[in-house]
């Protein structure tokens, strides 16, 4: 079926009044929604007194300044990725047990019951069902605690071989 | 929302100002662990080191949290076939229970366990004999269920195992700068003090 010409301009004109975020601590606030654990932002270290007192530590064992800063760079870069992989492993998404045990078969004469008083029609129940029934296997394929903390752990994997990776470079190359 | 415990690594550095484990955020236990079972495998690590400095200590520090990770996916493996096994027993149960999955898991673990309560025996009794099958069975149909999962873990253990090579080579090669240098002060006097000999003997040499 194809959109008519009304019908699409009907949806930019929508589209345009269509609400977001308008003040700077609204947008600052929003590009943080998809944020899961911060890692892709370029950490600032230099900036931080505990960066200065690792390489003056540092220092003291005989290295060069630039082989300080870079291991002390990749001291505070590692634990950053290891406080985030236990973070991730320690807060897993929840599961939601009631959508996950439901019987949908039984559920049916609620459904009926919840949109009998609109006036539908028995497509719409069925609609909700299979709606409620698609969630059921979407919260179902993600699998339990122990899996979801798994496999959110699992995404992490490339930032430690890159955190260890560089820590080890530039302790080696002293 | 979850609680951690941050453990306070003991440093064994001789001089505690210098160390650089302050500096840096401590690893964190969960609830249910103990901090001073932490607490030994780092000393246990430390003390076979002579005298680590303490960009040594911190990288052993690191190294021991690896080994606590790597015994914590261990036994992760070990409940993702549990959690498996609940789910195919809740499938096979022939009647939808309305306290769900849940109390199903709880008793399948007291029962693997053997601890269950005679109730808990019961109906993990029941949901076998519904799916027709044995606890051999349903592990092995688990296992396949939970593979995808397991390997996950298995790539988890593996990088902490990486992870564990760098530190060491790390630490070998503070060793062996250290060792470098050690050796160079020695040759060094050795030298000197080689050439102050030859420095008297040239000057008793000269005719008076």
């Amino acid at each position: 079926m194809t959109i008519s010409h009304h019908r699409s301009l009907t949806n930019q004109c929508n589209a345009l009044k269509s609400t977001g975020p308008r003040s700077v601590a609204g947008k600052q606030a929003s590009s943080q929604n998809s944020r899961k654990h911060g890692l892709n932002s370029a950490p600032d270290f230099e900036s931080s007194s505990e960066y200065r007192a690792l390489v003056d530590l540092i220092a003291e064992e005989g290295f060069s300044a630039f082989v300080c800063a870079d291991i002390a760079a990749g001291l505070l870069n590692y634990r950053r990725v290891m406080d985030a992989y236990y973070d991730t492993y320690a807060s897993p998404e929840p599961v939601d047990e009631f959508l996950r045990d439901a019987n949908m078969k039984a559920s049916n004469p609620i459904f009926s019951e919840l949109l009998s008083p609109s006036g539908s029609e028995p497509q719409d129940v069925r609609d909700m069902a299979a709606f409620f029934a698609s969630m059921q296997r979407q919260e179902r394929r993600k699998g339990g605690l122990v899996s979801r903390r798994s496999s959110d752990t699992h995404k992490l994997i490339r930032y430690q071989r890159n955190g260890i990776a560089r820590l080890s470079r530039a302790v080696r190359q002293g | 929302m979850h609680f951690s415990i941050d453990v306070d690594v003991a440093m064994p550095v001789e001089d505690k100002s210098k160390s650089l484990l302050p500096f840096l955020s401590s690893p964190k236990l969960l609830p249910n662990e103990s901090e001073a079972e932490f607490q030994s495998g780092l000393q246990s690590l430390l003390s076979q080191l002579d005298n680590p400095s303490p960009l040594v200590v911190a990288l052993v520090s690191q190294l021991n949290e690896c080994l606590w990770w790597i015994k914590r996916h261990t036994v992760d493996k070990e409940l993702l076939l549990h959690e498996a096994m609940a789910r195919l027993l809740f499938k096979a149960g022939s009647n939808w229970m309305p306290s769900g999955n849940s109390k199903l898991s709880v008793a399948l673990e007291h029962y693997l366990d053997g601890i269950a309560h005679k109730d808990e025996a019961a109906l993990i009794e029941q949901a076998l004999t519904d799916g027709n099958l044995t606890l051999s069975d349903l592990r092995v149909r688990a296992f396949k269920d939970a593979a995808k999962y397991i390997k996950m873990v298995d790539d988890l253990i593996h990088r902490q195992h990486q992870t564990i090579r760098h530190l060491q080579r790390s630490i070998d090669s503070i060793d062996y700068k250290s060792r470098l240098i050690k050796r160079m002060d020695l040759e060094l006097a050795a030298l000197e003090s080689k050439q102050s000999v030859k420095g008297v003997l040239s000057l008793d040499d000269k005719p008076s």
